[in-house]
């Protein structure tokens, strides 16, 4: 079918071409026939970032309750020497949480290796994800803000410790607006053991329109809310409905002409009805191989779940999803203020093998070199120990890394000092991380702005500064 | 900084920051905003018959841009359109009936003096404020805890809407109710809106947290009262009004001895008189019986607490040790999280104790319980504020807006672009008050303000017609949007503060205009000529908000809840919905709870209502202008597969089975229940035709996704 430039005039053809929702035939319904459908007042409209981008979509593995970064990709032989010591005078004040600044410091249990031809140092708790550091790009000289849940998660995920700004997803539909108006433009896979400290505010639209959120996104036939027929209500009959809706509203827009409100309503419903159609098999794994299956760990049963929201989440980006979010960890998730080891142990041992499945996968189809995958927390852990086995909240210093969508890989920038308490060198405040991201993804992040109560707000308020070295 | 300068560096920080610089009058200071309204004589127009200067004021900018008005719109249209625009829900059949049919030449004028009578205008018109005042019943962040008592704040507004409380009042009372109205409950209550915005209530940080929430207060005081964007003047001097950092400290000073409480006593002294003597009385009645019940029980009950406690970590112990009100935000977060660790059931107690012991206690507590009707209800408690005793704490200015960066010391003081030549009453100083908040209140709700009364008939404006005549609704500064009808907002605005600030007179005044009463359905070269109705040529075709489609698929089946008032309900959702959200859904126990008005609905800050999200509902947590208004395919779903819709499609054809007794006559009926209106030859037919392969509730269904269902004509 040759593309129709304009959308009035598609909606024209599907009108007079007199089939109804019913005779719509599907095959000319899939991913990128969903582009077609523009309206010029769609607020999900593609729309061209300020730069060419090397990123196209983004995939943030979001490790709630703030993982250890001394026991992960961060190793501190520095701490293992002080094992045991208070805190040395020298680091003056620390502000933590639970008041352990003077507690002893803790080594980590784990041990190090250099892996890759980078030589990029990771904890034994990945052996899966440690083949892949020659894509990784470490950031071990990050920083927040606060020592508490809520406002490092808003932190991490609105740019602000204050609750209710728009999330980093939510600007980024709204710059980049939807590639496939048959799926949502920004997608949530929270962990099915709860949602992070925070709440649903961390995939908020803030005082962006409310069709810029997070969409939550389940498994099953019934991914997205309302998408199921209501019960009793058969596929004949929703298109018998669904027909009369349409004629009606037509009879009602021709008394109305040029109504871009009313004709976009119209093609809503039109929408709606394909997601119906589409969303379905967008979730559907039923034809993805085994031997991927086996690659993202759905075969184990450690793995198997945050094996197939990984799955998952390559299969959105695949459908033209801006930015998919995975949550992974329930609501305490990696917020080992005892048992580190313990806590820790499981969620890598659930964690490594789905991700670098889904870091090898998306390299092989070719999709990781321009899709941006970010791994962290909202926070890190304290050097110091926390009773005997746990680790504080620790704001001052942590690591995160990202991959793919132009950003280097094998590198390691920045660093914490030498027990990892607080970010030392090349350090990036979360600010220059979403900067960064945003770059990545064509924008200038002081020009991506939206006007809310007479301010040009943006994702990076005041600050935020690209880091030149994750990209040169 | 002189004002060329202050231009210069606005142009220059435009071209850095790659924003358009914006117009200027002579210069910023001279923005029209900051002068007082002066009444225009409305313009003389070649129709005599024009008596509303309002289509006065339009129709001259209609004719000097060679425009004509749009003809009225029908009668049925015209009162779907003011019934859902005065009390959000659509009219009945018979009320449509009567209005068709009243050959009065006053019929419009009645209709409007019902609907502003009935308490439902409040509960529509609260709800616009509650927007603005960013209301919400919890705090929000992680542990996002219920504020009992924040709907009195809620009922408050929608009372105080209904009893047409002029608008001054209505700002004195929320900014300084303490202490203006001292012994009034009400206005008590009111002072509410200074604490609604999230709160971290376990912060790491009080200082923070409290500078937080003054902050907000600050910055939801001057945009909701004033249009006035202050918060960029937090970190450093406004870039493009003309407000200085120590503006944005000497507005903020005004709060500064402010004490922020959620357990104001908020009864009357009737009240509090009448629960005293009945209290006194249940305290003699059961004195020996509680004596005897602690003797048995408090022993043990002691000794099991402390062998529960000593179990936990050393930290936790002393969290729990330490008396609540000095536990730090670390401390209260240990006791929480081991609450239940440290909790102890009767069951517990009783175990301990020996048969004798238990059947006596289990016998005193039957003896008490007799007595529970005797027992007065707790006393009406509310969220607001009070001044603190002694001097109000300093002010200080704040580098970048940093706690740690304190500069000078600031005193209260308006901002000095508004306050040319004219100094503000002093405030009356009552023994409780610095006095401080009623000053600002004073200086906000003077006639003289040149911003106040030009705001809220601008909001009010904007809600009658979709578009305000300053566009930019919380900002009527430099880079606001200019006024379209300059004239006509400030006759609005000198109207009002003449009317003795009485909305109900200003929405009579809007809503009998021509202006108002077009049809949305202009000729081609109306739409040629002003093709975004920046004249108002026409009227706009306004989509409804999701309270008013809930609201609507409610009534229209029947089973609309009228009650008003009390705390907030929550009906059930669809359970995928809010599946892992911290606190669950917890849906109210009675089934008639579940079909009050949306206005009632329980706001949790962390989760919103998700039929009343995908239709656009404001987020919470920070003052909402102006609603949007989004068409999107989660909408659709939402509206076709919901259990709301689908509930209310199976209602509205039981209702249609009772009320008519032919198929013709249910497919009317269908059409006039909801749409207002009877269906066309060929809608009827095209009815008829789908009923023989669907069935009626299926036509409800389809008539309730009609984009005629949601836009109003």
């Amino acid at each position: 079918m040759q593309p129709l430039p304009n959308p009035m005039n598609r909606r024209s053809f599907l009108r007079n071409a007199g089939h109804g929702f019913g005779g719509i035939a599907l095959a000319s319904l899939l991913a990128d026939d969903g582009k077609l459908f523009a309206g010029e007042r769609d607020p999900l409209a593609p729309k061209k970032p300020h730069f060419e981008p090397t990123a196209k979509r983004v995939i943030f593995l979001f490790m709630s309750g703030g993982p250890s970064q001394m026991d992960t990709f961060d190793p501190k032989p520095g701490l293992t020497k002080l094992h045991g010591q208070k805190l040395p005078e020298s680091f003056g004040p620390v502000k933590t949480r639970r008041g352990v600044d003077k507690n002893k410091l803790l080594a980590s249990k784990r041990t190090f290796k250099k892996h890759g031809e980078c030589g990029t140092e990771v904890s034994d708790w990945f052996p899966h994800l440690s083949k892949c550091v020659d894509d990784l790009c470490v950031l071990r000289g990050c920083h927040g803000d606060s020592v508490t849940h809520p406002e490092s998660v808003y932190l991490m995920n609105t740019g602000s410790i204050l609750m209710g700004r728009p999330s980093m997803g939510a600007w980024v539909a709204y710059g980049l607006g939807s590639e496939n108006r048959n799926m949502p433009a920004f997608v949530v896979l929270p962990d099915p053991g709860g949602w992070p400290k925070g709440g649903a505010p961390a995939w908020g639209n803030g005082f962006l329109p409310t069709t810029y959120q997070g969409t939550l996104i389940r498994g099953g036939s019934t991914p997205v809310l309302n998408l199921d027929r209501p019960s009793g209500v058969s596929l004949e009959q929703q298109k018998r409905t669904l027909d009369f809706i349409r004629e009606g509203n037509q009879d009602h827009l021709a008394v109305r002409a040029g109504d871009s409100e009313l004709e976009a309503r119209i093609a809503a419903y039109e929408l709606a009805f394909r997601m119906q159609i589409h969303a379905p098999e967008v979730v559907d794994l039923a034809s993805e191989s085994k031997e991927t299956k086996t690659l993202y760990g759905l075969d184990r049963k450690e793995s198997a779940e945050f094996g197939t929201r990984c799955l998952l989440a390559r299969r959105m980006v695949e459908r033209g999803v801006r930015f998919v979010q995975l949550y992974c960890g329930d609501t305490n998730g990696w917020d080992a203020h005892s048992d580190l080891e313990g806590n820790h142990g499981k969620l890598c041992l659930q964690s490594d093998q789905p991700i670098a499945g889904l870091l090898t996968d998306l390299k092989r189809r070719d999709l990781l070199k321009d899709t941006l995958v970010i791994w962290g927390g909202e926070f890190g852990r304290t050097p110091m120990t926390e009773g005997t086995t746990g680790r504080d909240h620790n704001p001052h210093g942590f690591c995160m890394w990202m991959a793919g969508g132009g950003v280097k890989g094998g590198r390691v920038i920045g660093a914490t000092d030498e027990i990892g308490l607080r970010a030392a060198t090349d350090k990036t405040h979360v600010n220059d991380i979403h900067a960064t991201i945003l770059h990545l993804l064509g924008f200038k992040h002081t020009r991506l702005t939206y006007r809310h109560n007479g301010r040009n707000e943006r994702l990076t308020d005041n600050a935020g500064e690209v880091i030149q070295a994750a990209i040169g | 900084m002189g004002t060329m300068q202050f231009r210069r560096a606005i142009i220059i920080v435009a071209l850095l920051t790659g924003t358009t610089p914006p117009v200027f009058a002579a210069s910023p200071e001279d923005h029209w905003a900051w002068k007082k309204p002066v009444r225009p004589a409305a313009p003389t127009l070649k129709d005599s018959s024009i008596t509303s200067p309002i289509d006065a004021f339009v129709r001259h900018k209609l004719e000097a841009n060679g425009l004509q008005p749009t003809p009225p719109a029908t009668r049925p249209q015209l009162i779907r359109r003011v019934t859902f625009d005065l009390i959000g829900l659509p009219p009945t059949p018979d009320e449509v009936d009567a209005f068709v049919n009243d050959a009065s030449p006053n019929a419009y004028e009645k209709l409007l003096d019902r609907l502003l009578a009935s308490s439902q205008y409040g509960e529509r018109w609260g709800r616009h404020w509650l927007d603005l005042a960013r209301y919400a019943d919890t705090n929000g962040y992680e542990q996002d805890e219920i504020r009992p008592h924040a709907w009195r704040f809620r009922d408050y507004v929608i009372r105080s809407f209904n009893e047409d409380k002029p608008f001054d009042r209505f700002i004195i009372e929320q900014l300084a109710g303490d202490e203006a109205f001292p012994g009034d409950p009400a206005a008590l209550v009111a002072t509410g809106f200074n604490l609604l915005g999230p709160d971290m209530t376990d912060s790491a940080d009080q200082a923070q947290r409290r500078l937080n929430t003054l902050n907000d207060m600050t910055d939801t005081a001057s945009l909701v009262f004033l249009g006035l964007t202050v918060g960029c003047a937090r970190c450093h001097d406004h870039k493009f009004e003309p407000i200085p950092q120590t503006d944005y400290y000497r507005l903020q000073a005004f709060f500064a001895g402010a004490e922020f409480r959620t357990n104001l006593d908020v009864a009357s002294s009737d009240e509090r008189e009448k629960h005293l003597l009945a209290l006194r009385e249940y305290d003699r009645l059961t004195q020996s019986l509680r004596d005897d019940i602690l003797a048995v029980e408090q022993p043990h009950r002691a000794k099991l607490l402390d062998a529960k406690i000593a179990k936990l970590s050393a930290e936790a112990q002393a969290a729990h040790r330490t008396p609540p009100e000095k536990r730090n935000g670390g401390q209260q977060e240990l006791v929480r999280e081991t609450a239940k660790l440290a909790a102890l059931t009767d069951a517990e107690v009783e175990k301990t104790l020996s048969a004798v012991e238990l059947a006596r206690l289990k016998e005193l507590r039957q003896q008490l319980k007799s007595f529970d009707s005797k027992k007065p209800a707790p006393l009406p408690v509310g969220m607001g504020m009070t001044d603190r005793q002694g001097p109000p704490p300093k002010t200080h200015l704040l580098e970048r807006g940093e706690l740690s960066n304190k500069a000078q010391v600031v005193d209260p003081g308006f901002p000095v672009t508004l306050t040319s030549g004219r100094k503000p009453e002093p405030a009356k100083i009552t023994p409780s008050s610095g006095g401080r908040r009623l000053a600002l209140a004073n200086w906000i709700a003077h006639a003289d303000n040149p911003l106040t009364a030009r705001v809220i008939v601008n909001r009010v404006w904007q809600q009658h017609f979709g578009r305000g005549l300053v566009p930019t609704a919380s900002d009527f500064g430099v880079r606001g949007e200019p006024p379209t009808h300059p004239e006509l907002l400030d006759w609005l605005a000198t109207e009002l503060v003449d009317g003795g600030w009485r909305l109900k007179r200003m929405h009579k005044l809007m809503l009998l205009s021509e202006t108002y009463r077009q049809s949305t359905i202009a000729p081609q070269t109306t739409m040629e000529k002003d093709p975004d109705n920046t004249f108002f040529s026409r009227m706009n075709r306004l989509r409804l908000e999701g309270e008013a489609v809930r609201d609507s698929l409610l009534a229209i089946s029947g089973r609309l809840n009228s009650t008003m008032g009390g705390p907030g309900v929550t009906p059930p959702v669809a359970p995928e919905a809010v599946k892992g959200a911290k606190g669950g859904w917890i849906v109210s126990p009675d089934p008639k709870d579940h079909v009050r008005r949306s206005v009632y609905l329980f706001a949790r800050r962390n989760l919103r209502h998700p039929f009343l999200e995908a239709f656009d509902l404001p987020d919470s947590n920070l003052s909402c202008p102006k609603r949007e208004r989004s068409t999107t395919a989660p909408q659709a779903l939402a509206l076709l597969n919901a259990p709301e819709a689908m509930e209310a499609a199976k209602f509205v054809a039981e209702r249609l089975m009772k009320e008519a007794d032919s198929e013709p006559g249910r497919i009317d009926r269908a059409y006039r229940l909801t749409l207002g209106r009877l269906p066309t030859n060929k809608e009827r037919e095209r009815a008829g035709v789908f009923l023989k392969t669907s069935s009626l509730s299926e036509l409800c269904r389809a008539l309730m996704n009609m984009n005629e269902f949601v836009y109003l004509d």
